[in-house]
């Protein structure tokens, strides 16, 4: 069982025996400077939106008409005020708050289930046909219809968002999944846990997901970029959360409505989706690059 | 290669099953009685009564499935509950504003795209790689909406350059151009950065291989081995990814409708959405479902049409 850790990386990347030992996977990841403040922007903005009804000034829902729509520089409102007079700070916290708990919903949810039938496929050959052609069928169509359809039938909300971006997210998380559990099913340790006796969920558990995750935690992150940008433009349609609650592509929606005289109240909440998403695609093709260096290009 | 393209239609068989049946399910766990909402609010029990009969809502699920699919054959697709207005009427006038969005989105994203992919993978490692590599990067995180409203600001409203609202006409006249514009901007600018990723991966790989190493060793010159040996191979995959990229870009033309209220079928849609109106939002859902089935067909066998070495697989 001391071998997990070297086995995942010999599946990532084989590596001779003989080789010295190479530095840890952070280490590796730190080591480039772009990774590097990809990294401290993701631990920022993950912790501004955990401290969010800490760190905001006033409440989510507090608003003084007469500031309305004050532009950011304003004596005590550094980013501004929203049409109905609510502190921007205080509602891009929120709207953070919300849009990473969305992605990270959606990412939980889709790639759990993803996971679980791409073990299942490389797992039992049996109903692996099957189980893929129906992955495929889900792949063919693309987030915004599952988006539309789900707000079609359950109407427009948050939890509308997640259950799209999860159900377009399992297909992705399948194969990659799959892909990956067929190469270390071939292992000799495998048949010999097998050999002992011991139960398919124990196995798949135990011996089997663990040797999978780098290739699963890889595509996690670049996919959470792309859930918070499918996701932010499902609220920006008004499929999402639903006024007075702030997240940012509804805040970017409600901005529009005054984008001549007063353009930051759409302009900040699209500037930090697009940080959101940069930083978890430079830190996703960090983490590849540091897991393995092959697919480097 | 006509077993082949029989062998896909086949299997588009079922999805089109599929998504006929969610299409039915779908007006069927709506919280509404179309009857109730038809009748109107004033009616009485009788009439909804009547109307609900005189709509199948009364026969059992699988008879109302039937009903369901042979008003779909014949083109019904019901009447708006908003404005009494067929669907297929509504869908009719709206589909070739769309499709004009994405057609023009594509004509000028695609060959840029192409030209900065192979200039990346060319020069790999240089200046101009590293600023490609970096611009698709970073265009593949801005929001569409983010995009559209910058234009929209900058050049709709600063500098009053060109329309940035609804349609301003056919494609034929110069009003028509104008207001397209902006909206093919806004979706085609989000639609460089994957084909400039996909290309340079695909031109880096056919770069190493050993047709291009002969035609250099024959004495061709570098844009002749550049531009015939390794972008014509390199294309191959690059089209197949682009067709799968047509969901992406379908995600982005909702947006971009909305943002521009450009009168296309993804504003229907959510349109129909927001304002509860079912019938339309099936339709509307259905035909964009079926839309995507076709081209995802076509993705297929214009792959093997391309890849002579695909023919036998």
């Amino acid at each position: 069982m001391a071998d997990i850790g070297a086995s995942a990386a010999a599946v990532v990347a084989p590596v001779p025996a003989s080789m010295p030992k190479r530095p840890g996977m952070l280490k590796r990841l730190v080591r480039e400077p772009v990774a590097a403040i990809a990294l401290a922007i993701v631990v920022l903005l993950v912790l501004a939106a955990l401290l969010a009804p800490w760190l905001a000034p006033t409440g989510p829902f507090d608003n003084d008409l007469s500031v309305a729509l004050s532009v950011p520089g304003t004596e005590g409102l550094m980013l501004g005020a929203d049409g109905q007079g609510r502190n921007m700070i205080t509602r891009l916290l929120y709207g953070l708050r919300a849009t990473l708990m969305m992605g990270v919903a959606s990412v939980l949810l889709g790639g759990v289930t993803g996971a679980l039938v791409g073990f299942t496929a490389a797992f039992y050959r049996r109903i692996d046909g099957l189980l893929m052609r129906l992955m495929d069928m889900l792949l063919s169509f693309p987030a915004i219809l599952f988006g539309l359809a789900i707000a079609a039938i359950l109407g427009p909300g948050i939890s509308t968002i997640i259950l799209a971006l999860s159900v377009a997210t399992v297909p992705l998380m399948a194969r990659i999944v799959r892909g990956s559990a067929m190469v270390v099913m071939r292992q000799d340790y495998i048949e010999a846990a097998r050999a002992t006796g011991m139960s398919d969920a124990r196995l798949i558990l135990r011996h089997l997901a663990p040797n999978c995750l780098s290739p699963l935690f890889v595509f996690a992150t670049l996919r959470f970029g792309q859930v918070i940008l499918l996701g932010s433009a499902l609220s920006f349609l008004g499929l999402g959360a639903q006024a007075p609650m702030a997240e940012l592509g509804a805040m970017a929606s409600e901005g529009r409505d005054f984008l001549f005289f007063a353009p930051h109240i759409a302009v900040i909440p699209c500037l930090l989706i697009f940080t959101i998403v940069l930083a978890f695609n430079l830190l996703g093709d960090a983490l590849r690059d540091a897991l393995d260096p092959r697919l480097r290009v | 290669m006509l077993r082949h393209v029989l062998q896909r239609v086949m299997m588009a068989v079922p999805v089109l099953l599929g998504v006929l049946f969610i299409g039915f399910l779908l007006m069927q766990v709506v919280p509404t009685d179309p009857a109730t909402v038809r009748a109107g609010p004033t009616a009485t029990a009788e009439v909804v009564a009547q109307i609900r009969a005189d709509m199948g809502l009364d026969q059992p699920l699988y008879m109302q499935f039937g009903l369901y699919m042979w008003r779909l054959l014949h083109g019904d697709l019901g009447v708006s509950i908003i404005n009494n207005v067929p669907v297929t009427q509504e869908l009719g006038a709206t589909i070739g504003p769309t499709l004009e969005l994405m057609f023009a989105s594509l004509f000028w994203s695609i060959p840029i795209g192409i030209a900065l992919g192979t200039v990346a993978a060319y020069w790999r490692g240089s200046l101009l790689d590293r600023f490609v590599t970096a611009l698709s990067v970073a265009g593949g995180s801005v929001p569409v909406f983010f995009l559209g409203l910058m234009l929209i600001w900058f050049v709709g409203f600063q500098w009053q350059w060109l329309p940035f609202t609804g349609r301003g006409g056919p494609l034929w006249s110069l009003e028509g151009w104008q207001s397209l514009a902006l909206p093919a901007l806004t979706l085609g600018g989000t639609f460089i950065a994957p084909v400039a990723r996909m290309t340079r991966t695909a031109v880096l790989e056919v770069l190493g291989a050993e047709h291009v190493r002969t035609a250099r060793a024959k004495g061709l010159g570098e844009f002749a081995v550049v531009l015939h040996h390794a972008l014509r191979n390199a294309l191959i995959p690059v089209v197949t990814l682009i067709g799968l990229q047509i969901g992406f870009l379908l995600g982005g033309a909702v947006v971009t409708e909305t943002v521009f209220s450009w009168p296309g079928v993804g504003r229907l849609a959510v349109g129909a959405i927001l304002s509860s109106d079912f019938p339309m939002a099936q339709g509307t859902i259905l035909v964009l479902s079926l839309g995507f089935i076709v081209v995802n067909l076509l993705v297929d066998i214009l792959y093997v049409a391309l890849d002579p070495r695909m023919r036998g697989a």
